[in-house]
């Protein structure tokens, strides 16, 4: 198998309304990259990853960019359509079936991703915040977990969206903002949630020799990907857990032969607060029951682009910006929100109520 | 998923059970998820232990809500009381299709 870097990527400004249509605004980072990296000839792929349900979008954007490449879709997994993009675009590459791949994410901030309508196991509760305050009550219930530890990630993750400029929100929140926030479903509050908008991402994958030219080539190191289920009712048999999150890492650490004390950057999926308390349970990075300590600890930078709490939700979108906010970082390429010395990187990215997930490492 | 769904609107709780290995395929389906033979509508014991409950004050869905277990399915119901506590034993009242086109799962405590 060949390796794979990630040789540029860009990420377009996050907001409510771009006023752009869906396939505008996926151009837009994609031109960014194209203008400074390989010539358009030399992209084998274009795997577009979004929740819209536009027709033919792939080879409709790549024939806007003047590309010809061998192979062109859509991909969509709901909130994990991006990762899984980088991961087909991974597979791709190390199998030796292409030698580049652009890999793009768009969303509006209307998508049809928002919902999941077609699961009937949460009866009328059809909001992902429905089943996040089922999370958040059982690990309360079970370790003690409180409101103010959820409000702190909120807090911390927007302070960190306030030094990003493609970030959705830029205004700092203090905990108390957050504690007395609209209540939506207890214990999560407004301020626990992410919010949907527009956004667009996309990242240029090669394979090991054409990583050769390239200065700080940044590595795809392991991914782990599991499926459990698309209902809310299936996806786990343990409230206190995203039970495939934890299986994707296990799978994600063997392949890059590292551990979780070996990280040092990760962007992780906040759609709502308690699920980085669960992360960092399910990664490895704190131990079971710690998760609201763990939100104290000083030693990884988790979601320094602000996460999604701070940056927005564009739901096909959310996994590439991750990747692009890690391989920033490892390439010393994050300007204000620089993590000094970062050698490896993580990010986890879920699907509807945990019931799908994706972790990849990266290394500088 | 379409004849559940046409049981569900008269206000019948029917699961697809499998007509060779007996188990329910939940979210309902044609085919069983276990041996991938055909299943049929059955009735099922619909008394079950409530796992986790909060509330929810989104517009238009507020109210209690909890997921429950019954005859090996989980489920999203909802509550017209807040004397509940997880563990305890809640048996499907009432179901149906809401005015807004979703499901709706009504449970109660049992008395026991």
């Amino acid at each position: 198998m060949r390796r794979v870097a990630i040789s540029s990527w860009a990420t377009s400004k996050f907001a409510k309304d771009s006023r752009m249509p869906l396939l505008e605004l996926a151009c837009e980072p994609c031109a960014e990259i194209l203008k400074n990296s390989v010539p358009r000839k030399e992209i084998d792929a274009v795997l577009f990853s979004s929740c819209a349900t536009d027709q033919y979008s792939s080879t409709i954007i790549s024939e806007m960019l003047g590309m010809h490449p061998k192979v062109s879709h859509r991909i969509d997994n709901l909130c994990n359509s991006g990762t899984n993009a980088v991961a087909s675009a991974f597979a791709m590459i190390a199998s030796g079936l292409c030698d580049s791949a652009l890999v793009l994410g768009a969303e509006k901030a209307d998508s049809p991703g928002n919902k999941l309508l077609w699961d009937i196991t949460r009866g009328s509760f059809i909001f992902p915040v429905h089943w996040a305050a089922i999370f958040a009550k059982a690990h309360m219930r079970k370790y003690g977990t409180t409101e103010e530890q959820m409000a702190k990630v909120s807090v911390k993750n927007h302070k960190n969206a306030a030094k990003n400029p493609q970030a959705l929100f830029k205004k700092e929140v203090t905990l108390s903002e957050v504690m007395n926030s609209k209540k939506i479903a207890e214990p999560i509050k407004l301020l626990d949630c992410s919010a949907s908008c527009d956004g667009a991402s996309a990242v240029l994958l090669v394979s090991e020799e054409k990583a050769k030219n390239l200065d700080n080539p940044v590595w795809i190191n392991g991914i782990g990907q599991q499926t459990n289920s698309a209902s809310f009712a299936n996806a786990t048999n343990d409230l206190t857990t995203i039970e495939a999150a934890k299986r994707a890492a296990r799978y994600a650490f063997e392949m890059s032969q590292t551990k979780p004390s070996k990280i040092d950057v990760a962007e992780l999926h906040d759609a709502f607060t308690i699920l980085e308390i669960l992360a960092y349970e399910d990664l490895g990075f704190a131990e079971k029951g710690g998760g609201g300590k763990f939100v104290d600890q000083q030693e990884i930078a988790i979601n320094p682009r602000g996460g999604i709490i701070g940056c927005g939700h564009p739901v096909g979108t959310t996994g590439v910006a991750q990747v692009t906010e890690v391989a920033s970082q490892l390439a010393g390429k994050a300007g204000k929100r620089q993590v000094k010395g970062c050698k490896t990187g993580l990010v986890q990215n879920l699907a509807a109520a945990g019931s799908s997930a994706t972790v990849i490492i990266m290394g500088a | 998923m379409r004849e559940f769904i046409e049981h569900l609107k008269t206000g019948k709780f029917r699961v697809p059970k499998c007509m060779s290995c007996g188990r329910n395929a939940w979210p309902p389906s044609h085919c069983c998820p276990y041996c991938l033979s055909k299943t049929s509508l059955k009735k099922i014991e619909t008394t079950g232990i409530l796992l986790e409950f909060t509330s929810s004050h989104c517009k238009g869905k507020e109210g209690i809500f909890g997921l429950v277990e019954m005859s090996g399915i989980k489920l999203v119901g909802s509550f017209h009381t807040t004397h509940l506590k997880e563990g305890m034993k809640v048996r499907m009242k009432e179901c149906g299709i809401g005015p807004d086109g979703t499901a709706f799962y009504f449970f109660t405590p049992t008395m026991a």
